[in-house]
């Protein structure tokens, strides 16, 4: 049966995507270790289907700064990709990278800022290759966009661009654990739903 | 859509690419506020009128009206509409903020209600909130003051 909506995938094809989530995140964690040079460890990821009430309530507060990267994907796998940096998160990456830490985004500079774009970048990029790897498909990926806003406003994003399919997100939540603290990854891989059965046909689930 | 009469404060929060629309009969004390996502419905039975402009506008001024507002006193404000990423050779990405202005633009039109006062576009979410008993509108938006509509 064809999914019509991200809530109609049943557990064994959630099981599925956690699975390469899982595989994508530890990708995604390689790089970024390489890069910080430090050890980062990632708890096993868990995939919701969220409304979007429930996914800004799982991720932060509605009106909280966060700094967000987006990539847009095409080829066999449409859709959107996007990595949410909250305030703790950014300040361990930019501590090691530049030696700053901040308050808020607001104190920001174009150097940090910039320096964070490229680390979302390359943890999307590590999580699509990997996954594109394991399903077997081509993934091209657009130039990142990045900006920092309302957590709540940036999540209407990709609930705005897929409204006349659904109303909901698929969140894929890992933590990474660096220096024995735990930092919510806050990624989200949103194909579209014409991708979404194609991804779970070809590794032979769509029951 | 919410609306109160009277007094009180609704609010809607970190608004994107949406658009928040308030109406307000000052004579009435009777204010509403709608948040839009998206700029028309295409199948008629979706139920959730609200989620779009072109429904979501002509059910709240349908509502409102039962309560007595009157169109030619009414005050409206709008915010929203936002562009929050741009991606590089596709401009095309991200311009629902632009489409559901000018889609909120157009039915207010229609129905012959006139804008007092407007926010919209730009690349921050705002927060958009009205109180009842003045008819004060008030946009927070990150890194900005608060404006007064």
């Amino acid at each position: 049966m064809r999914i019509k909506s991200y809530e109609d995938m049943n557990l064994q094809e959630l099981d599925v995507m956690k699975e390469i989530s899982s595989i994508g995140t530890s990708h995604a964690a390689t790089s970024l270790s390489k890069l910080l040079q430090k050890e980062v460890r990632i708890t096993i990821p868990e995939v919701s289907v969220l409304g979007y009430e429930e996914a800004v309530e799982r991720i932060g507060e509605i009106e909280e700064l966060v700094a967000a990267t987006l990539v847009q994907m095409s080829r066999d796998v449409n859709g959107l990709i996007l990595f949410i940096f909250k305030m703790d998160m950014a300040n361990v990456v930019l501590e090691k990278l530049i030696g700053n830490r901040y308050a808020s985004f607001e104190e920001m500079d174009e150097l940090s800022y910039s320096a964070l774009e490229e680390v979302g970048n390359i943890i999307i990029c590590s999580y699509v290759n990997a996954f594109a790897q394991l399903v077997g498909v081509d993934i091209d990926l657009s130039v990142p966009s990045s900006t920092v806003n309302m957590l709540g406003g940036i999540l209407t994003v990709p609930i705005a661009e897929y409204g006349y399919e659904t109303d909901k997100l698929m969140y894929i939540n890992a933590e990474f654990v660096m220096d024995g603290v735990r930092l919510s990854d806050g990624l989200l891989m949103l194909p579209d739903i014409e991708s979404l059965n194609s991804i779970l046909e070809k590794l032979g689930v769509l029951s | 859509m919410k609306f109160a009469r009277g007094e009180g404060e609704i609010i809607t929060y970190a608004l994107g690419s949406c658009i928040g629309i308030t109406l307000y009969d000052p004579f009435l004390k009777l204010g509403g506020l709608l948040h839009v996502m998206l700029p028309m419905r295409t199948d008629p039975n979706d139920q959730k009128v609200y989620k779009y402009a072109d429904t979501g506008l002509r059910e709240m001024i349908r509502k409102l009206s039962a309560f007595g507002m009157v169109k030619s006193r009414t005050i409206v404000k709008i915010a929203g509409g936002a562009k929050m990423f741009e991606i590089r050779g596709n401009s095309d990405f991200g311009n629902i903020g632009q489409r559901n202005a000018a889609m909120v633009k157009k039915v207010l039109m229609e129905e012959r209600l006139r804008i007092s006062a407007e926010d919209t576009g730009g690349s921050s979410a705002r927060t958009m909130s009205i109180n009842v008993a003045t008819g004060d509108v008030i946009i927070r938006s990150a890194g900005k003051p608060e404006k007064h509509l």
